[in-house]
């Protein structure tokens, strides 16, 4: 089989996981090396669908001995089949890369054979591309259930971020779809993945104190970081019953437990028929966005999953993004007045992101600001408009704060907004903010 | 601004960072600034102005530089480097009115932002920078012959010297052409000789027409590959258009 071949089965296998991000590393080039990481990662291009390509994401292999459900490689689907050899995906990947097509790679696989002889093939490729073509761009690995720890850690020290995929957001759902895997084969290399990074911490105070006397250590450190962009997760969205707030608490907490850069969420697409899976005409494409929004909230805005929703509201309001919501239902905390409010009160005002937040805070050390000046600040006042005040006095036509204006208001322009097709992505999230400099870019890129 | 005389008069110069700076060091002797600042080669004359031509001097623009770097700030050196490559039609007069308030308020003069032209250059500046990242992700590098690489751009800020630099210490090793074929300039590097680099204006009718075999090879397999990674459900041109917009296609390969 010819590589071209190769390569439309096996990107057209990995193109249901949705992460892309080649963000969180800044790996150094050598002078005779190829490649670097940047900070903020960078999109390339973007497919039909809409989603950003900045890594070659591909399978190292289709051919599985596994037969979870929901997955168009399982062991008894009727697909072609291909396995690339390593040096076919390390030579792949430095072909695209010197044209500027990707940022990286990220490669994923079926399980061939057994869980550790596929992390083994994946590790000959990425050894290949660093060790021989002296490569420092941008590697993602994602881990294969149940291979051993001695090769996760192999991996981890090659590339710059790791994934272990939690698949389906509860135990029962995952014995339901995924019979072969156990939580277990999840959660052991996720916290093992997690600890390390702990270690990796510790290990770069140390260095950085000894800086000043020479600098090795830190060359050394750079050696030995162990996944320095850390690790991300995914979960197929639609496919099982869990509700919303399961799915943000589910998320919470491997955030706040595993340390983890992102939880991706994956609206189930209908692929394979199975008296356990629903038909789909469509994917669950809104409420994939409502979920990011939500994480978005979660770890950028100071929200916790409990203030989101609650066991008698236990899904988002399909008309109302999950903030908007929020402040509706707290509307006893608002007006929120410019001039005084905190920085993590002004993050909780719908329509007023991050960017904005810091903005106001900056601009209001030298003088009070009015309307006129948030609207040069480049703040959007579409909806902040109902929830603030500058020095006392409400936007303009607004004479009082009332609830039931603002909800109707508000709803119109949802209404107005949500375009008619499904226009949902992940990636709209930016419009109004824009986190660390370290997750992501301005530059709008909607890079993840 | 300050209680600086306004002069009725206009400045020319010959469109170069070190012509501006020697602008502003004139202005801040003289403690007057100019109705405008424009490029020469763009100015109409009109008998109702007063139009005089300020020639570049090394000196007084390095002392700008070195005043800017030195007693304000390194950040804001660079805001006036990067809004400058903006192709706003009046930058210059905003970039010297900022450079003069710095040196009268310090540091502080980023966090200005209720002053028009400070907060103009900002803007300029953030513009700038956006364009040069997303053409780091847009901009398609093709083989001519082994280990020469050729890219056609079409910015609207002046970035080839940003990208550049961005491509140099992305890939040492191979040799580049950047062309911008708004402005018909040439970004030239040879990995021989690694620390340099040159910018020169190009014929206008420059053109890459020819491939190596190989470079052909990829082009169709990256061509398949961005074919096959879309999910065909989820189809939504909208969006694709949204984030790439139709302006950057004529130098993607996967477009074409
Ligand atoms: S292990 Fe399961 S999800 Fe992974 S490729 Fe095999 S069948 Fe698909």
């Amino acid at each position: 089989m010819d590589i071209q071949e190769k390569l439309e089965i096996l990107s057209d296998a990995a193109k249901y996981d949705a992460s892309c991000s080649s963000s969180g590393s800044n790996r150094k080039n050598s002078s005779n090396g190829i490649g670097n990481g940047d900070i903020s990662g960078i999109c390339h291009s973007w497919g039909a669908d809409g989603r950003c390509i900045s890594l070659l994401k591909i399978l190292m292999t289709n051919c599985c001995m596994y037969d979870c459900k929901y997955c168009i490689n399982r062991r008894t689907n009727a697909v072609p089949r291909a396995t690339f050899t390593p040096r076919e995906i390390a030579d792949l990947t430095i072909g695209f890369y010197k044209r500027n097509y990707i940022e990286g790679l990220f490669l994923s696989s079926a399980v061939i054979k057994s869980a550790d002889y596929t992390t083994e093939l994946m590790i000959q490729a990425i050894t290949i591309l660093r060790n021989e073509y002296n490569f420092h761009g941008y590697i993602h690995a994602k881990t294969i259930p149940g291979s051993s720890q001695e090769l996760i850690d192999q991996l981890g020290k090659l590339v710059d971020r790791m994934s272990v995929n939690i698949e389906l957001p509860s135990n029962d759902s995952l014995k339901l779809l995924a019979p072969d895997k156990s939580k277990l084969d999840i959660v052991k290399p996720m916290s093992y993945i997690s600890n390390k990074l702990e270690n990796n911490q510790r290990l770069l105070s140390t260095f950085s104190k000894k800086r000043n006397f020479s600098l090795s250590p830190v060359t050394k450190y750079q050696k030995e970081k162990f996944v320095p962009a850390g690790q991300t997760t995914q979960m197929i969205i639609g496919a099982t019953p869990e509700t919303d707030l399961k799915i943000i608490k589910l998320s919470e907490s491997l955030y706040n437990t595993m340390k983890l850069k992102r939880v991706y969420y994956s609206a189930y697409v209908s692929i394979n028929k199975d008296s356990c899976l629903p038909t789909l005409d469509k994917p669950p494409l809104l409420r994939e966005n409502r979920l990011y929004q939500a994480d978005w909230l979660l770890r950028f805005y100071g929200f916790h999953a409990d203030e989101l929703l609650e066991e008698k509201h236990p899904n988002f309001n399909t008309f109302l993004d999950p903030k908007c919501d929020w402040a509706l239902r707290n509307i006893d905390k608002f007006p929120v007045e410019i001039n005084k409010a905190s920085y993590s009160m002004l993050l909780r005002v719908p329509g007023i992101g991050v960017i904005s937040a810091k903005r106001i805070i900056t601009a209001r050390r030298s003088f009070s600001l009015n309307f006129e000046n948030l609207k040069k600040l480049g703040v959007v006042l579409k909806r902040a408009r109902y929830f603030i005040t500058c020095n006392g006095k409400y936007f303009d036509k607004i004479s009082s704060f009332n609830p039931s204006f603002i909800n109707e208001n508000l709803l119109m322009l949802e209404k107005r907004s949500t375009p008619s097709k499904n226009n949902y992505s992940q990636l709209s999230l930016f419009e109004n903010s824009l986190p660390t400099k370290g997750d992501v870019i301005k530059c709008l890129t909607g890079n993840f | 601004m300050f209680n600086w005389k306004l002069l009725k008069t206009i400045y020319l110069y010959d469109g170069t960072l070190n012509g501006l700076f020697t602008i502003a060091f004139d202005c801040y002797i003289f403690k007057s600034i100019p109705s405008n600042i424009i490029f020469e080669d763009n100015y109409i004359s009109n008998f109702l102005d007063t139009a005089i031509y300020i020639k570049t001097d090394n000196e007084k623009s390095s002392r700008i530089w070195n005043g800017l770097y030195n007693n304000v700030s390194y950040d804001t050196l660079y805001n006036c480097y990067y809004a400058f490559l903006s192709c706003q039609k009046n930058k210059e007069i905003n970039i010297l009115k900022y450079i003069l308030k710095a040196f009268i308020d310090g540091p502080k003069i980023n966090t200005m932002l209720h002053i028009d032209y400070v907060l103009e250059v900002m803007k300029l500046r953030k513009n700038v920078l956006h364009e040069s990242h997303r053409l780091k992700g847009l901009t398609r590098l093709s083989e001519i012959n082994k280990n020469l690489f050729y890219a056609s751009i079409h910015p609207d800020n002046n970035v080839i010297e940003l990208l550049g630099h961005f491509f140099i210490k992305r890939f040492p090793l191979q040799n580049l052409i950047l062309h911008d074929k708004n402005r018909n300039l040439l970004f030239l590097y040879n990995s021989q000789n690694p620390n340099n680099y040159e910018i020169i204006s190009s014929p206008s009718n420059f053109n890459i027409s020819n491939y190596s075999i190989e470079e052909i090879e990829f082009q169709n397999l990256w061509k398949t590959f961005f074919k096959n990674i879309s999910i065909k459900e989820r189809t939504n041109p909208r969006l694709q258009m949204q984030y790439m917009p139709k302006k950057y296609w004529q130098n993607l390969t996967e477009l074409k």
